[in-house]
């Protein structure tokens, strides 16, 4: 933020808030926002504490109790008999195709929207519009069908393909509301320059573009990487599988080792988790961009 | 106006690769749904087009449709009933805290896991209190040992249980959504409401709540839709379970097509929802639009 920005932003603060509270006042206020964060990260606390105690510590179900020792062999349980990494290396695989394509695809298509003159701009906006409202789970069945005749059912690209056209009207309409806004000077002036509608693209639009584009990565990294119903349904080769796929396997599989269960599922959450302790800002910025999408 | 002026090639280069993909995997496959919705098949063998029988099945003759359909808008009330909340939680952290974001981040974070982590936590957390679930054992802890449930297979419960988890999820979504809004009402409207007189709740009631109107609005979708569609929390914590009692519109669909295999009665049900989803926002539309006429 620059500093003036910032200063503002401040300003803004102290108008806003105006008198301060009393004492009573503030400690209710506090009091209701300290629940709101254990309610929220408590349970997730719980299940780190879980994933380290032995099934007995569990069993005997005091609730709130630390492990007497951490049981990290929970973890290399989970490891090593849950095909942790493979399913791990599936899902960045799968993640990172996704990404890209999406953000090759839309910002190719969000450019003629934005910056082209011809006649059907328009049409081709509304169409990506109308499939905001289209739910994911009404497309599984033909979808199934489809992909068993093309015979790619059960590979990485029978999920990889819906994956790229479900992101695409939410980062269309990300990067065309962002590229409109870019001042036609730049471009007439290169075209002056004999500039060609790739070279304006990829020389000015694109560079211009990387904040937009980077929500569009976040909005598809957290949507693609948490996916678990088009994975389950379409793959279903053991080496195949998503992570959150593979967590629901291992955790229906072994129903009786608690602590490994609960390792697995902090396993499954950590990549996310570790993401956002670094991003935190910019996802939330980019999941609020892709909230107002309706 | 646009400058660029292109050959049709160009376009074409620029915009078929995408369109093309978008809607073979999107608009295809609907029309492919609304086309079987007609038949009577079983996905492998022979099809016979029986018109819309499968609508009549499924409007008069079903008895799990409409018990799932009232269970999906009483999620889409509830989650609705959350943003109240959420811009509560929000007005709050925007008065009274000095650094809301830490705070915000915090009940952010449940957003961005996946469906099965939360819905495995929770599933957890709801056991007996004799395989270490963390609900019956609090009760217990507490001294209300007569209030322990088993939260997810009394069917009379285990809806309210897939809700809670939902608002659990989504509320610091809400949040966010709502505290983004507020920050970027102007700070002037404050000033002449204070010179006016109005300071603090009152200023919210009349400033805050008016301004965040467009914010609602996002909200609502997201949370409409959003339950419309609410689908892989059920099929992970309860499928559908005990005895249909946690049946949504899309479980219901998906229990049908794949495993009773009636294809063409799950199109039906998809179809439906398509048709819901499109209604609703719709209608979520034209409503916003009236109130934003009435206040600016």
């Amino acid at each position: 933020m620059s500093r003036i920005a910032y200063e503002r932003a401040v300003k803004r603060q102290i108008i806003y808030r105006g008198k301060r509270l009393s004492g009573i006042g503030k400690a209710l206020v506090y009091a209701l926002l300290s629940i709101l964060v254990v309610t929220q990260l408590y349970p997730l606390l719980w299940l780190l504490l879980y994933s380290l105690k032995t099934n007995e510590e569990i069993l005997s179900g005091s609730f709130f109790s630390l492990p007497a020792s951490p049981q990290w062999n929970n973890f290399t349980d989970a490891i090593q008999s849950g095909s942790y990494l493979k399913y791990l290396s599936n899902s960045v695989f799968v993640t990172t195709i996704t990404m890209l394509s999406v953000l090759l695809l839309a910002s190719l298509v969000s450019f003629a929207i934005s910056r082209f003159r011809w006649r059907y701009g328009q049409a081709v906006m509304l169409v990506f519009l109308i499939g905001l409202m289209i739910p994911l789970q009404a497309t599984l069945l033909p979808l199934m069908l489809i992909f068993k005749n093309m015979g790619i059912l059960n590979t990485h690209l029978s999920i990889i393909l819906p994956y790229i056209a479900f992101q695409m009207p939410i980062s269309v309409f990300i990067l065309s509301s962002f590229m409109k806004s870019i001042p036609h000077e730049i471009e007439e002036s290169a075209i002056m320059d004999g500039a060609s509608a790739l070279g304006i693209f990829s020389n000015i639009t694109i560079p211009v573009s990387l904040p937009p584009m980077m929500t569009v990565c976040i909005l598809t990294f957290i949507s693609i990487w948490n996916e678990y119903i088009l994975a389950a349904t379409f793959i279903s080769s053991q080496g195949l599988k998503t992570l959150p796929f593979g967590v629901y396997t291992f955790v229906s599989q072994f129903n009786v080792n608690y602590g490994a269960i609960g390792a697995y599922l902090v396993l499954g959450a950590l990549p996310v988790i570790m993401i956002y302790f670094l991003l935190a800002d910019k996802i939330t910025k980019g999941m609020v961009a892709g909230a107002v999408k309706g | 106006m646009n400058v660029l002026k292109v050959s049709k090639t160009t376009i074409a280069l620029f915009v078929l690769p995408c369109l093309l993909l978008y809607i073979c995997l999107v608009f295809v496959p609907i029309v492919v749904s609304a086309y079987s919705g007609l038949l009577d098949w079983n996905g492998i063998g022979e099809s016979t087009f029986i018109g819309l029988e499968n609508f009549k099945t499924l409007f008069f003759n079903d008895s799990v449709f409409w018990p799932s359909v009232r269970r999906t808008l009483l999620f889409a009330v509830f989650s609705m009933a959350e943003i109240p909340i959420a811009l509560f939680v929000a007005i709050l952290l925007n008065r009274f805290v000095k650094r809301p974001n830490f705070l915000v981040s915090s009940y952010f974070l449940p957003v961005i896991l996946s469906v099965v982590i939360v819905g495995q936590l929770w599933k957890t957390i709801y056991n007996p209190a004799s395989m270490g679930g963390m609900l019956n054992g609090l009760l217990i802890a507490v001294g209300l040992p007569e209030w322990t449930r088993s939260w997810l297979t009394d069917p009379s419960i285990a809806m309210y249980s897939l809700y809670f988890v939902a608002l659990w999820q989504y509320l610091g979504y809400h949040t966010l959504i709502q505290f983004t809004g507020i920050q970027a009402i102007p700070a002037d409207l404050y000033e002449a409401a204070r010179i006016d007189g109005a300071e603090g709740l009152k200023a919210d009631w009349h400033i805050t709540f008016p301004m965040n109107i467009p914010i609602f609005k996002i909200s609502i979708v997201l949370a409409f839709i959003g339950s419309l569609q609410a689908f892989d929390m059920v099929m992970v914590m309860t499928a559908g379970g005990p005895a249909h009692a946690t049946d949504v519109i899309s479980t219901h669909m998906y229990n049908m097509s794949f495993l009773s295999m009636k294809y063409g009665y799950g199109s039906a049900i998809a179809i439906f929802l398509v048709c819901i989803c499109l209604i609703a926002t719709v209608i979520i539309n034209f409503i916003f639009n009236r109130l934003d006429r009435k206040y600016t």
